[in-house]
């Protein structure tokens, strides 16, 4: 009997312990309850948005933007070892919605998305420097314009999520896609707040350099604004980055692409890619997924002939040096290679992107994807004049369009016909920026925005009767595109413009909302 | 007490017939051949009896043209007829359906008469016939309602036990282990046990029988006891079995069909050949890759040696088990040295006490997992680069690349450099106090320490640009597992005239502690020297290193009523609370009851049914509890990375982890009827079941529309499900002269639907594939069978434009515009005139309709057969490496005869589509039901011939020879219909993705005791 009472002592005292004993938390890792206790926790954060911009790797943003490329007049396909329906298949229009690519950039841009949702919810209520404070706010509602305006040139009108607090909603789970127009909205409202409290580039110091800035968000917004046609809006925005004075042109157009060199004069919004060869994804990767398969490179996304007659035409030799290198030929800028390897039985054009090409002297011992010390440049001062210029001109602003226009063909010694108007300045202008931004992956978006007569010009270019289209079926007479048949030299010719002006929705996201989030037409 | 009242009423009866003519003398065995001392051993029709020896031996004096009646708790009776024999020797067989047995329930034990619940036993001689690195493989079609999954014939590879279908999304449904009273920790698989040390298992299969362990029991339990000393001289017995595994192959294309597919491909499109006819007629057979790959034998080798005994207060057990199984590459085996010491000893009469101890030490290598690229790489490549090419290569580099960049298997197992070194130990220590009659007061300290240490190196190779490491690195990790379990219980039993109670209250602790350390380094100098793969040589800047800890932490009471009237009538009720440290605070708790019932309607007066021996019906209900989810799974977490600012690294902080701070248990009731019985002198028993089983608030991942910009997925309550089916098995045994038979057979359904998900969710889905434009292979939804396969439905080939163009909408748009001739027709399945996503349908089910076990034994004389059937019925497998057997995807390699197989114009009655490079149609972009095929199989799982040698001073001497999956009857194309992609069995069952099959094994066995 003594035993029981022992026991049942024993029993009562044990269950005093119980909360302690059932108490475990999560060990190893910081809880998000705890977390946001200080300046320097939150700037980790916003730090964390960034690297949603390009996403970690080369596959989950990157190359959705090479296929758009490649899906341009401007690139092929390129790797003609390893066709696949993925890639190959949607830069010739027959568009597999279910490609990687399509999904991993939706899926991502949205991570973005709520990290920058979860900064705005906890940084208001952290105990720090209110400038420093505002200054985060203002980079996650920038970061967030990005996001949203990557989706929306990508897929449409998306559905919108704007606060952290929601994703504990089970309305959530029932969101369906908000139209363009209201998407825009919101990226015009998160620009108008960032302007409000960024900083300038020059306020920055050298370490945060590559941080959001007034001069970004301005940009971004002029963008955004021509991508909705507000040319009045588009001209006014792109004009007050004029006007900072923060931005001026490299003097030499061979150094905007070049290895270490970060945040350069020209640069406004950029991912700065360094090589590091403890962290991987801190680096850049397209010059291994653009690069010859004959020089450690993939070859996906190679220059055309088009593109290159398109510098012929215009005597435009100084950007064509630094723009395409090609199979057989010295790479200007390189003295180590005197007959560049471009690798033409694998590589339909023979032809390879100079931008993000990286000289043998510039190269890290260890050359491989993620680690690329070329930074990736997304809007850089000459884009932005050439916004500026096409805005200017639909608003009827001839004079200022040309100024704008003769800035960025002076750096490349080409003279500009100041007499020009109407439909030839407007052509001039938007040859300018194929020129100037070729292989920067800008085109199919910039192809599917502009029209003529209410057109978008992808469909005057690409489809049975498009002109990127007859010229290769037809008139090719480049010897390495019409050699190496392994890429179809039809490329294009699927081009539907009732299908094809916006990618596909991806069919996991449509699984994934019950069907609520619909797909676009005709896929 | 009884016991020795028959052993004096024994002698007496020997005093009375003192008249008997004949002197009969012999010994009595169990089917191990090991004697059995105190058998009771009868005169048919007369009070004359005996009983056993130590030895087994007993003699007789019986009178002409007697009948010996032979018999002992736990064994069948046997008649034999003494004639004019004056030596019989008996073996008496085991009896698992005899009512007396006393069976183990949860903390306690209980007549099997007592047992309301369903409760199946599988002794260890079963388990032993087979020669595995797991019991579970050997548990496979022995029990009714216990289904038994293979994942494969790779060394150390764990079976998973699937006991009455699935009620949970979780991922583990592995049904709790208890060792000796010992629980283990959720989803510890039955491979840490040694087979020949198991007595038996008892399965408890409805919730009445499983909910004394609550929370931790939804998936069943299976109580294993060990063998254990028996009172008696010391037996020593050794076991031993060696054989050779073997693979069955599949036929791949050769040299000239690969080459001719990759032009047909092209051929198709309207694009060039890529080989011409010379260069296709100078091509060899190629490069057999499955040959190059995979060994043809590979040998499994089993060791054991035991002994046991004990006399009044001592007995013992001990006993040393070794098993080494090798892999059919070059790399990978499993190696296992297993100990167990049992004592149980006899203070006095109040006071016992019982210390058992094993341990466990293994040695892995890593088994390549590259079944799925051996098929896939093409017959042109080489597998060695020429002699004069390696220069300046590296024993890693030595290898030739694939043109189309699969990468070489053979290269991969040559650089395939993975250790694991594992050391267990398990305590056991129970005392056990009656300090009065009736009162049994128990404590037990269950303690089991777990090591695993991992070394990893991966060599300097270069081979090509992109199948090459440029640095090698060398990683090691350490995790430990430290896991107690203690409880302690008080019985009371009481028997106050007809009325019989049992009491049992109890509370236990359990703490389940995991943690490791990590390493990593790059750049080991002189990389052939193996003395220098440890982390101190490696001199890299890149080095890793990490480390953390896991606690999951359980207090539970529980208490238990058995009562039974005129042993007639029986009653369970119980009840557990536990509390679980992985859910928030405020859903800690909770509370699993469960009662049922029992009539023997046998005993009672007004059955008369000559041939029926017993007859009884029970029924259950219970609840019980899940909480096997990832103990972070309530918390939000951050973790950190990297970003590039002003040329320098910054670390950023992001959310990895979405918490759920509402998390609770998953509860699962279940409902159990059945009826047992025995006839024709027991010669034929049966057991007849039906269960229901449903849970709420189940515990899932779910995966959150990508808009959301969650990471990952959300630990949830959603939902229900629900399982059912039939439990059915039946024996029939018997003696002829020297002919012994017994068969018993076993007969499952069972059917888990999903009934319900979270308000707003209709649909859950499992098995991505970026291949297959990221869509799923699985789906569950409620009111259907959780896990069916998803995808288009197909209707032939087109065979002409025609029928392509008849293929239209309203409007007479085309649904598949791209289609050409010989391409696949897709179904449009919602009739709305569009192909689209929403054409997605079910299109096959993994589960069986029924799964059987038929098991045989026969002995004659010395001479024994054993066979063991097993069938699983009305299952679909999705084939995954249909998508590129006959189509040659990417160039990759196809089966042999593929040509043959596809559409062509001249071969307009093939089964599988076009070949073509572009494949405009997405033939094989596409889920679909050209995935899909009849997983229905009977296996032969084992069959055994043994021959006991007769030998002076010897025990047992007995030699056999055996053959596991011998032969396997399946209209699967297939390595092997039993598959699963692993993970969730839900997502996971079904899909075969070329992992490693089953293999055929054939045995030499002895088995020896002294």
């Amino acid at each position: 009997m003594k035993r029981i009472i022992i026991f049942t002592f024993f029993t009562v005292v044990l269950m005093g312990c119980t909360d302690k004993f059932l108490d475990q938390p999560l060990r190893g890792q910081q809880e998000l309850d705890d977390f946001f206790a200080s300046a320097e926790a939150s700037e980790r954060f916003v730090n964390g948005i960034y690297q949603k911009i390009n996403g970690e790797g080369w596959n989950q943003i990157n190359f959705l933007r090479t296929i758009n490329e490649m899906a341009s007049d401007d690139e092929w396909s390129g790797n003609t070892e390893q066709p696949r329906a993925d890639i190959t298949g949607i830069a010739h229009y027959n568009v597999f919605p279910g490609s990687a690519y399509i999904n991993s950039f939706w899926e991502h841009n949205y991570i973005g998305i709520t990290r920058a949702n979860l900064a705005m919810a906890y940084i208001p209520n952290v105990d720090m420097d209110e400038d420093l404070k505002n200054r985060l706010l203002g980079e996650a509602k920038c970061l967030r314009a990005w996001f949203y305006f990557e989706l929306v040139k990508t897929y449409g009108g998306v559905p919108i999520v704007t606060t952290w607090a929601e994703l504990f909603e089970p309305e959530v789970y029932k969101y369906t896609r908000a139209t363009t127009s209201d998407v825009y909205s919101l990226i015009e409202q998160d620009l108008l707040d960032a302007i409000e409290v960024l900083p300038l580039k020059s306020e920055y110091a050298t370490s945060d350099m590559g941080r959001v800035t007034i001069g970004a968000a301005q940009s971004l917004l002029a963008k955004a604004y021509l991508y909705q046609e507000k040319y009045a809006e588009a001209e006014v925005m792109a004009n007050n980055v004029i006007l900072s004075q923060e931005y001026q042109l490299e003097a030499d157009f061979e150094n905007v692409w070049k290895p270490n060199h970060l945040h350069g004069v020209e640069s406004i919004f950029e991912v700065g890619y360094i090589n590091d060869q403890l962290y991987a994804n801190i680096g850049g990767v397209y010059s291994s997924t653009q690069g010859s398969r004959a020089d450690l490179g993939w070859s996906w996304g190679t220059p055309t002939s088009d593109l290159e007659n398109a510098f012929l035409s215009e005597g435009d030799a100084i950007r064509l040096r630094s723009t395409i290198m090609k199979h057989g030929e010295p790479v200007y800028g390189d003295p180590d290679v005197t007959s560049y390897d471009a690798a033409p039985t694998r590589n339909k054009s023979g032809r390879i992107n100079r931008k993000f090409y990286i000289p043998k002297g510039d190269r890290p011992e260890v050359y491989q994807v993620g680690q690329h010390p070329l930074s990736h440049i997304h809007i850089r001062y000459a884009d932005l004049l050439l916004m500026h210029a096409e805005a200017a001109y639909f608003n009827d602003n001839e004079a200022a369009a040309l100024i704008s226009l003769k800035k960025v063909r002076d750096r490349v010694s080409l003279t500009t016909d100041m007499s020009l108007t109407g439909d030839d300045l407007r052509d001039a202008i938007w040859k300018e920026r194929r020129l100037e931004l070729a292989l920067e992956l800008h085109r199919l978006h910039d192809l599917r925005r502009q029209k003529i007569n209410g057109v978008p010009r992808i469909a005057l270019i690409m489809g049975p009767n498009g002109t990127f289209v007859d010229y290769n079926v037809n008139h090719n007479t480049d010897p390495f595109e019409t050699t190496n048949l392994g890429e179809a030299m039809d490329k294009g010719i699927l081009f539907d413009i009732d299908t094809h002006l916006l990618w596909p929705i991806p069919p996991e996201e449509i699984q994934l909302s019950q069907g609520l989030v619909e797909q676009n037409p005709n896929y | 007490m009884k016991h020795s009242i028959l052993i004096i009423m024994g002698f007496l009866f020997v005093g009375f017939s003192a008249m008997a003519q004949n002197s009969v003398a012999g010994t009595v065995l169990d089917s191990n051949g090991q004697p059995i001392p105190g058998v009771n051993i009868l005169e048919k029709n007369t009070n004359n009896g005996t009983i056993s020896d130590f030895d087994g031996n007993y003699t007789i004096n019986v009178k002409n043209n007697a009948t010996l009646i032979y018999s002992y708790i736990g064994y069948k009776v046997q008649e034999i007829v003494v004639g004019t024999k004056q030596k019989i020797s008996v073996t008496l067989l085991d009896d698992n359906q005899q009512l007396d047995e006393v069976v183990v329930i949860g903390y306690g034990s209980a007549r099997k008469k007592e047992v309301t619940s369903s409760i199946s036993t599988v002794n260890g001689e079963a388990l032993q016939r087979i020669t595995a690195g797991s019991p579970a493989e050997a548990l496979q079609g022995q029990a009714s309602g216990v289904q038994v999954i293979s994942n494969g014939g790779a060394p150390g590879s764990a079976p998973s036990i699937l006991i009455r279908g699935i009620t949970s999304f979780n991922n583990d449904k592995s049904p709790l282990i208890v060792v000796d009273g010992v629980m283990l920790p959720s989803g510890t698989n039955l491979n840490f046990i040694n087979p020949q040390d198991i007595k038996d298992f008892q399965i408890l299969k409805d919730a009445s029988a499983a909910a004394i362990y609550g929370s931790r029991a939804s998936n069943g339990v299976i109580l294993v006891t060990t063998k254990r000393g028996k009172y008696g001289k010391a037996v020593v017995t050794v076991d031993v079995s060696t054989g050779l595994r073997n693979i069955e192959k599949i036929n791949l294309a050769g040299a000239k069909e690969y080459a001719q597919v990759v032009n047909q491909r092209r051929l198709n499109d309207g694009g060039v050949a890529v080989y011409s006819d010379e260069e296709i007629a100078g091509f060899g057979s190629g490069t057999n890759w499955l040959d190059e790959t995979l060994l043809d034998f590979a040998p499994v080798q089993n060791y054991n040696i035991s002994i046991s005994g004990g006399g009044e207060s001592l007995k013992y057990l001990a006993s040393v088990g070794y098993f080494d199984e090798q892999s059919h590459y070059a790399k990978g085996y499993r190696k296992k040295l297993t100990s167990r010491f049992n004592i149980d000893y006899k203070v006095n009469e109040k006071l016992t006490f019982q210390q058992d101890l094993s341990t466990r030490f293994e040695r892995w290598e890593d088994t390549p997992n590259l079944f799925y690229n051996t098929l896939r790489i093409e017959p042109l490549t080489d597998v060695y680069l020429p002699i004069g090419s390696r220069d300046g290569r590296n024993e890693f580099s030595i290898f030739d690349r694939s043109s189309i960049g699969v990468p070489n298997p053979v290269a991969n197992v040559a650089r395939s450099f993975g250790e694991i070194t594992f050391f267990g130990l398990s305590t056991n220590t129970r005392v056990r106090y009656k300090p009065v009659q009736g009162l049994d007061i128990q404590t037990q300290f269950g303690f089991n320490f777990k090591n695993n240490k991992r070394d990893n190196f991966n060599p300097e190779f270069f081979i090509h640009p992109n199948e090459q490491r440029l640095v090698n690195n060398v990683s090691r990790n350490i995790s430990n597992n430290f896991d107690w379990v203690w409880n302690n219980t008080v019985t009371y039993k009481r028997k106050i005239e007809e009325h019989d109670f049992t009491v049992t209250a109890g509370l236990i602790l359990d703490e389940q502690r995991y943690n490791y350390v990590s390493a990593f380094r790059e750049d080991v100098p002189g990389q052939e020297n193996e003395a220098l793969r440890y982390i101190d040589a490696a001199t890299g800047e890149n080095m890793t290193v990490g480390a953390n800890e896991t606690v999951r932490t359980m207090f539970s009471y529980l208490g238990r009523l058995m009562y039974n009237y005129k042993d007639k009538y029986f009653l369970t009720a119980a009840v557990r609370r536990d509390a679980s440290s992985v859910f928030p605070t405020k859903n800690k708790w909770g509370t699993f009851p469960s009662v049922s019932v029992g009539w023997a309607i046998s005993d009672e007066s007004f059955f008369k049914v000559p041939v029926v021996n017993s007859l009884r019906l029970k029924a259950g209900y219970g609840q019980l509890g899940n909480q096997n989810i990832n103990p972070a799974s309530q918390f939000f977490g951050i973790g950190d990375s990297n970003y590039a600012f002003g040329g320098e690294r910054y670390v950023t902080n992001v959310l990895n982890r979405f918490g759920n701070e509402d998390l609770k248990w998953e509860t699962v009731e279940d409902v159990n009827l059945g009826i047992e019985g025995a006839l024709l002198d027991r010669r034929i028993n049966f057991s007849i079941e039906r269960y229901k089983r449903s849970s709420v608030d189940l515990l899932f991942q779910v995966e959150p529309p990508n808009y959301t910009g969650i990471p990952g997925t959300i630990a949830q309550n959603v939902g229900s499900m629900e399982s059912k089916g039939w439990d059915v098995s039946a024996g029939y045994s018997g003696v002829k002269d020297k002919f012994t038979y017994s068969i018993n057979a076993n007969f499952s359904t069972n059917e888990s639907k999903l009934s319900e998900i979270a308000p707003g969710i209709e649909e859950l889905f499992g098995q991505q594939r970026s291949d297959l434009g990221n869509r799923y292979l699985k789906i569950s939804r409620p009111g259907e069978i959780a896990g069916l396969f998803y995808g288009y439905k197909t209707d032939g080939i087109f065979q002409n434009q025609t029928e392509i163009n008849a293929h239209s909408g309203e409007t007479g748009n085309l649904l598949q515009a791209n289609a050409v001739p010989g391409d696949l027709k897709f179904v449009d399945y919602n009739n709305d005139g569009e192909l689209n996503d929403k054409d997605l349908t079910t299109i096959g089910n993994p589960f069986p309709s029924f799964t059987a076990g038929l098991n045989f034994n026969f002995t004659y004389s010395n001479w024994d057969l054993n066979m063991q059937w097993y069938g699983v019925f009305g299952n679909d497998v999705i084939n995954y490496t249909n998508l590129f057997a006959h189509s040659g995807i990417n160039d990759v390699n196809v089966h042999a005869g593929t040509l043959d197989k596809v559409w062509s114009p001249t071969n307009t009655g093939a089964s599988f589509p076009r070949l073509s490079v572009l494949d405009r149609n997405n033939n094989y972009q596409t889920p679909s039901d050209l995935l899909v095929e009849d997983g229905s199989f009977v296996r032969l799982k084992n069959i055994q011939i043994g021959y006991n040698i007769p030998m002076k001073g010897v025990k047992k001497l007995r030699l056999s020879l055996s053959g596991q999956n011998l032969l396997t009857l399946t209209k699967y194309s297939g390595f092997d219909p039993e598959v699963s992609a692993g993970g969730n069995i839900i997502n996971g069952y079904g899909v075969d993705y070329a992992s490693y099959p089953l293999t055929r094994t054939f045995l030499l066995a002895l088995n020896f005791s002294l």
